[in-house]
């Protein structure tokens, strides 16, 4: 089995993700300022209630929802945009006939577009929210550095694995998408679910203490949630080893359903146009 | 060639006419809307529930009750959606009209450039949205204290007045077009990102973004004053309540503002060809 067609299109979706210049500084002022309007409003509220013991301090807060936005274009937020037009217009067929493993083909493409639109962002808005921000004296708000040296390698581990669960739900979006072909289901149904559930709404940490650890253990935690945890040092259950297993776990449980889906719904596929 | 004068339409009745066509158009779909109006509120609706999961930590969102908080959020939220609902021809106008030129077919019509993108199409989607902003209105009136009968009549006027400002953010946008051609996304920032500052008193934030959204972007005058006016709150900042009464006005004059600035950037406008 050659690796080259799955590179090829990793490298496509990868290039279409750096293409768009304006839009990464578009979205790094639209990242600044929610950025900037959740960290006042976690600021306020923090010191109202001083004798509140939070799963978080407020400089973790910040930092949680810096690395959050930063990340944002690494949720899976719908189907990749190249197949919800296959699917409308029925080039779909294309991809079912082309001699390659189909889960790996869409996988690369659409973790392509994943990190070619994250990794970007992530760098700009951390050297903003990080270094410059410490240089114009608003350290008190910046980005704060790893808890140590080994949690900063564990959160990168952490957050590839990250990156890999995010395509894979992106993959079951994809798959939802070529069974009622139109990518507007994916979107409606993805975008709340990833953003309430990955933690870019609130951190996790703070939801009632009820409902967290039902939140840790979904999936959406995987992609970001849990390498910002590492990353902090805050307590895992059962320590990083929970994180991380349960990032696997999630991995080679939605890979396997996801492909009996596909196999499923490739087998009844009807495609439209002529 | 006469033609009777029954038949020709004045500016309210070509507007009917043009928002039915554009309601039957989306009902068309059943199937797609109801899963977008539903998609739309879930999406909305759990973002309150990030607000009152830090309500619930912390005993109060920087010593507001969660009534006052839900009046403000309900107020925000209600209003965007109508002007979300209003004016989706300016938010498409960069793209649609502009690059393929098919503005200056709008110009040839004998009747205002405005009302004509207006009946571009009457969105139904942010019904979802308008449903749960009522919703979360409603219940934070019947958890705040001290609710004034006034309100019955501050309310809606600060709904129109915030709607006017939203209305003018996307005019303004698309007066943009004409220098940007492509739709700035950068604005969301004064949109979502609008209610996003909206939904959180005033008090919270830090003197230069109070100082924005009070007197660049009139939210403050649309939202945050009205529901102190309505729920007989004292304005920790020191302006009098009965202030709020007044101040949705201030909705209204940006809409003016935008509009004339519309009107010149029309007046300076050259097609991009075909």
């Amino acid at each position: 089995m050659s690796l080259r067609p799955y590179l090829t299109a990793f490298g496509l979706q990868w290039k279409i993700g750096l293409r768009y210049r304006i839009a990464v500084v578009a979205g790094l002022v639209a990242q600044m300022w929610f950025g900037a309007v959740t960290l006042m409003a976690y600021a306020s509220v923090y010191h109202a209630a001083p004798d509140v013991q939070a799963p978080l301090s407020l400089r973790q807060a910040m930092t949680y929802t810096w690395i959050q936005q930063s990340l944002f274009t690494l949720l899976p937020l719908g189907c990749l945009p190249a197949i919800g037009d296959a699917a409308r217009t029925g080039a779909i067929v294309y991809d079912l006939l082309r001699p390659v493993d189909m889960w790996n083909w869409w996988l690369s493409a659409s973790l392509a577009r994943l990190l070619g639109n994250a990794v970007p962002r992530a760098v700009l808005l951390a050297c903003v929210a990080g270094p410059l921000a410490m240089l114009v004296g608003l350290g008190a708000w910046s980005l704060a550095g790893p808890a140590s040296l080994i949690s900063a390698t564990l959160a990168l581990v952490s957050i590839a694995l990250g990156a890999l669960l995010s395509a894979t739900i992106v993959m079951w979006w994809n798959i939802l998408t070529a069974r009622t072909l139109s990518p507007l289901g994916s979107y409606a149904v993805g975008t709340p679910l990833a953003v309430l559930l990955s933690g870019m709404l609130l951190p996790l940490p703070l939801y009632p203490d009820w409902i967290r650890p039902f939140l840790l253990a979904q999936p959406f935690a995987g992609i970001t949630d849990i390498p910002i945890r590492i990353y902090l040092g805050t307590p895992i259950p059962g320590g990083v080893a929970t994180g991380l297993g349960l990032q696997v776990f999630w991995l080679a449980a939605l890979t396997l359903l996801g492909r009996l889906w596909m196999r499923q719904t490739v087998n009844r596929l009807e495609v439209q146009g002529a | 060639m006469t033609q009777s004068p029954s038949r020709t339409l004045s500016g309210p009745g070509l507007y009917r006419r043009m928002a039915g066509a554009s309601i039957l158009a989306q009902l068309r779909y059943p199937g797609t809307f109801v899963i977008q109006a539903i998609g739309n509120f879930v999406t909305t609706l759990l973002s309150f529930f990030g607000i009152w999961s830090l309500f619930h930590r912390f005993g109060s969102i920087a010593g507001w009750d969660i009534g006052t908080v839900a009046v403000l959020y309900g107020l925000v939220n209600v209003a965007f959606a109508v002007a979300e609902t209003l004016g989706r021809g300016f938010e498409v106008f960069g793209g649609e009209y502009v690059r393929t030129g098919s503005f200056d077919r709008l110009l040839l019509r004998p009747r205002s450039t405005l009302l004509l993108l207006l009946g571009h199409e009457l969105r139904l989607r942010p019904i979802g949205r308008f449903l749960q902003g009522l919703f979360v209105l409603a219940a934070g009136l019947w958890l705040a204290p001290h609710v004034q009968w006034s309100a019955v009549l501050v309310l809606p006027w600060a709904i129109a007045g915030g709607a006017a400002m939203f209305l003018g953010v996307l005019i303004g946008q698309a007066a943009l077009c004409f220098i940007t051609v492509e739709g700035l996304e950068v604005v969301n920032v004064l949109t979502y990102g609008g209610v996003e500052a909206g939904q959180y008193p005033l008090t919270m934030f830090g003197r230069w973004l109070r100082r924005f959204i009070t007197f660049v972007l009139p939210l403050a005058a649309v939202c945050y004053y009205p529901t102190l006016f309505s729920l007989a709150h004292p304005d920790p900042l020191g302006m009098p309540t009965w202030i709020g009464a007044l101040s949705p006005v201030a909705g209204f004059a940006f809409l003016g503002v935008m509009i004339l600035a519309w009107n010149r950037a029309v007046a300076g406008y050259v097609s991009s060809g075909s």
